[in-house]
């Protein structure tokens, strides 16, 4: 056995997988689970201190599908419970997966401010623009006059851009990705990983049973790196995450690739205690805290 | 013979923007390093400039835990504040003031802008001067309050306005305070305070919080500390990502605290039963203001009780903290985190605006119950499983980065805390966490003194929060009467109140609040029905005068 299927294999489980026969779900599980056995092998992440944080949703039982440590978070939280751990031990490589009714609905305030704070985590976000484990309605990302069964007119509203927003809100690595290019999108989880600071990839994800664009995505996607795009120019990244407008009524290019790239402070860089809180051991001096009262 | 005690009551007011707090504090500290026992309200509304505000300091040599409703002094900055509480001026009072507006009969004015011209210090510093010259009029020395203000001021142009004040002199008949120093300093302190260094006690990583009055001050106090004590101090976008945050801090190994007011709490609801769900220790800082919504924001009120046992969708264990004064808070809170990370539960400690922006004064601040300790494995086993079943529902802790897959999860589970949704392990799990609640109580009931009876007689009042001071002050005033305080609400020490409620004649719940929450969690645990209540929820936090009244009439 190859050193890289030796390693996907400790990545695995043996849970049942409950996704649709077919997801696209597994894409995102099979090049996460690639990106993190390179990164594993070249050693620059260590399995033990890898956590996942997940959502509630179909993309969420990835959670079951990684033999790592992880936090089965709560819906739209992700960002704040990835925050939390990673304040409290900046040494853990943290992973949030979410999807875009939690990301861009319920938590978006918290996908603004966690781009502003830029915290060394890396928010995966898969984005069907459907919320697909409650049957089919639309989120905020979900095109205008989607007929689901919570909007039976078609809904009247157009789609969120969460690469403009993430662009907009300070993000320091701003990609996206597409669940059935998994080669591709493998790469861009290892990029993600590896920037310093907080990274943002829009997963286009198909879903077969509630949303099913595979056909469109196949025909106008293609990929930033290839078009001699330079992720270090923000005008040029603004640009080009506003060719298509997550809308499938025309045919425009769909972008994928890493539309932004920058340095900057990370969170809580004055105040950050460098060693992980646990392994602080801590004696408290009772009489000299309660001598400031007297 | 009986031994008369000295008390005096002293009322400071004025705009916001003008001092009256700090002025208070100052008095009150220095007045506490001279050995004097002393008890500081303090009122505000919510607005930054202008308004009224006021304090209360009560000055005794005996013990003293709450405000009085008559003055001796009444410190007016502003006419404002004769108008409205020159009503409650004692017969023998008087009105200390340095604004020559201020006519009548009692005055006693002090020409601070005077002194400020010869020292050349602005305006505000005129309430230093004041402060220099009640220290005069109490016959006190000087050195106890300018060593106050050094320490806690740091600018020679307050001491010099301290000297300054000092050196006037008053007509005699505003002199008859004859305070004497005594050699031993008391503690001073509030009960924000108290909590923030309780914390410090309890081991603490990090705090967590968006700001929200009355807590806000706790929020302050420890990120000024930060730096110092190792710790870490963040203010987050609002109190759902304080709480999802504050859960995967504490996930990651960190004994992790929020503080929040009722609104806070609410937003935090989920993430409370998500705590339930993960067993993911948790320590919360409820500080009560008055309610409904918005309320009476700056004022206190006790409404929120069911609020902390109830919160969070699911049935969990938690445990529920109120400590009735500062010293309470301080001890109450190093318990709460010691409990939340032994048994992995939610450990909302209750106060209130009252508790936490009042000043105590203790002679002795007591001893630890609990030797703080974090409950961290030192190394994982080899098949390590986050939810493993035991005999006290509680399971080894881990944490993620020591070499195992460490899991905690909002969803059913098995031992290894992968997704499950099967009848077997619903109802195991269901068991493991409720099982805690009974190890929880025998531990708080050996050690941690989850009620005490303060006083002696065969009528008992039963309260618990911040109307303790109110209610043991009254005691002194009234014979046949005892307190019973209950400090743990969850779990409820139910055979204790029981037997303590069954051996009195008249028993009476004190509440601040408008339905008396405590006597429902009584009769709910006990079975018993209180039907005497005193209530009061003006938004104003009782004094001994209130239920003293209530008693005798």
């Amino acid at each position: 056995m190859s050193n890289i299927s030796h390693i996907l294999k400790k990545l695995s489980t043996n849970e049942r997988n409950t996704w649709c026969a077919g997801c696209t779900n597994n894409g995102i599980l099979l090049a996460t689970k690639r990106a993190l056995a390179d990164l594993i092998l070249q050693k620059k992440v260590k399995q033990k201190d890898i956590v996942t944080v997940c959502d509630i949703g179909c993309g969420a039982k990835i959670f079951d599908y990684l033999n790592l440590s992880g936090f089965y978070s709560i819906h739209g939280r992700i960002l704040p419970t990835a925050l939390g751990i990673k304040i409290s031990n900046p040494h853990l490589t943290v992973l949030a997966f979410g999807g875009d009714g939690g990301t861009y609905g319920e938590g978006v305030s918290h996908l603004v401010h966690n781009c502003r704070y830029n915290a060394d985590i890396t928010a995966i976000i898969n984005d069907n623009q459907v919320f697909a484990l409650t049957t089919g309605q639309s989120t905020p990302t979900t095109e205008s006059e989607f007929r689901g069964p919570s909007t039976p007119l078609g809904t009247k509203l157009e789609p969120l851009n969460p690469i403009v927003l993430a662009l907009e809100s300070g993000a320091t690595f701003v990609a996206r990705g597409y669940a059935l290019d998994v080669n591709h999108l493998e790469e861009l989880i290892k990029k993600a990983i590896e920037h310093r600071g907080f990274s943002f990839i829009d997963v286009l994800q198909p879903c077969i049973t509630f949303h099913n664009v595979t056909s469109y995505f196949q025909k106008n996607i293609y990929k930033l790196e290839e078009k001699k795009h330079n992720p270090n120019d923000f005008s040029q990244a603004l640009k080009r995450a506003r060719e298509w407008n997550y809308s499938f009524h025309e045919q425009k290019p769909v972008a994928i690739g890493v539309f932004y790239k920058t340095e900057k402070p990370l969170y809580c860089k004055e105040t950050q205690v460098k060693k992980p809180f646990y392994r602080i051991k801590r004696a408290v001096d009772i009489k000299k805290l309660i001598r400031e009262f007297k | 013979m009986i031994k008369r005690y000295m008390e005096k009551t002293i009322l400071i007011g004025g705009q916001a923007g003008q001092g009256t707090a700090q002025t208070s504090w100052l008095l009150g500290k220095a007045l506490t390093q001279c050995g004097y026992f002393v008890f500081n309200y303090r009122d505000y509304p919510s607005l930054i400039r202008g308004g009224h505000n006021f304090n209360v300091l009560s000055i005794s040599d005996k013990p003293v835990f709450s405000h009085r409703g008559s003055y001796d002094i009444i410190v007016a900055f502003d006419k404002n504040t004769v108008d409205i509480h020159q009503r409650k001026l004692k017969k023998e009072g008087f009105i200390l003031t340095n604004n020559p507006a201020i006519k009548g009969k009692n005055i006693l004015f002090c020409n601070t802008k005077k002194a400020l011209d010869k020292i050349q210090a602005p305006a505000i510093i005129g309430n230093d001067v004041l402060a220099g010259f009640l220290f005069r009029i109490f016959n006190l020395p000087l050195s106890p309050l300018l060593n106050v203000a050094k320490l806690q001021f740091k600018k020679e142009i307050i001491s010099t306005a301290i000297k300054e004040g000092y050196s006037l002199q008053a007509e005699k008949k505003f002199g008859a305070f004859n305070f004497k120093k005594k050699a031993k300093r008391n503690y001073f302190l509030s009960g924000n305070e108290a909590i923030s260094q309780g914390a410090i006690a309890g081991g603490i990583d990090v705090y967590i919080a968006y700001p929200m009055t009355p807590a806000t001050p706790v929020l302050h106090y420890l990120a000024k500390k930060q730096l110092k004590e190792n710790i870490l101090v963040v203010q987050l976008e609002n109190e759902i990502a304080v709480a999802n945050a504050a859960l995967g801090a504490s996930y990651a190994g960190s004994a992790t605290m929020v503080g929040t007011s009722g609104g806070g709490l609410a937003l935090m609801g989920e993430a409370m039963s998500l705590q339930g769900m993960s067993e993911v220790p948790l320590v919360v800082y409820l500080s009560q203001r008055t309610s409904p919504s918005t309320g009476v924001p700056t004022y206190s009120t006790q409404g929120d009780l069911k609020f902390a046992l109830n919160i969070g969708q699911g049935e969990f264990p938690r445990v529920v903290i109120a400590p009735g004064d500062a010293r309470d808070a301080f001890w109450r809170t190093q318990e709460a985190f010691y409990l939340s990370q032994k048994y992995g539960v939610l450990a909302i400690i209750i106060g209130d605006k009252h508790l936490g922006e009042s000043n105590y004064t203790f002679s002795d601040l007591g001893k630890p119950r609990i030797k703080p300790r974090k409950f961290i494995l030192e190394k994982l086993p080899k098949d390590y499983k986050s939810y493993l079943l035991t005999k006290s529902g509680v399971s080894p802790r881990g944490v993620p980065g020591m070499g195992g897959v460490v899991r905690a999860t909002s969803y059913e589970h098995n031992e290894y805390g992968n997704t499950i949704e099967n009848g077997f392990w619903t109802k195991k799990m269901n068991d493991k966490r409720m099982r805690k609640l009974k190890f929880l109580k025998e531990e708080i009931e050996k050690k941690l003194e989850p009620v005490e009876v303060y006083g002696k007689g065969k009528n008992l009042f039963i309260g618990w929060g911040s109307s303790k001071g109110a209610i043991l002050d009254a005691l002194g005033n009234l014979p046949g009467w005892r307190f019973l305080q209950i400090s743990y609400i969850s779990p409820f020490p139910s055979q204790s109140v029981k037997k303590e409620i069954q051996k009195s004649k008249r028993v009476v719940l004190v509440e601040n609040n408008v339905t008396g929450l405590l006597g429902d969690v009584i009769a709910e645990q006990t079975g018993i029905i209180i039907k005497d209540k005193i209530l009061k929820y003006d938004a104003r936090p009782f004094i001994a005068e209130d239920i003293e009244e209530r008693i005798k009439n």
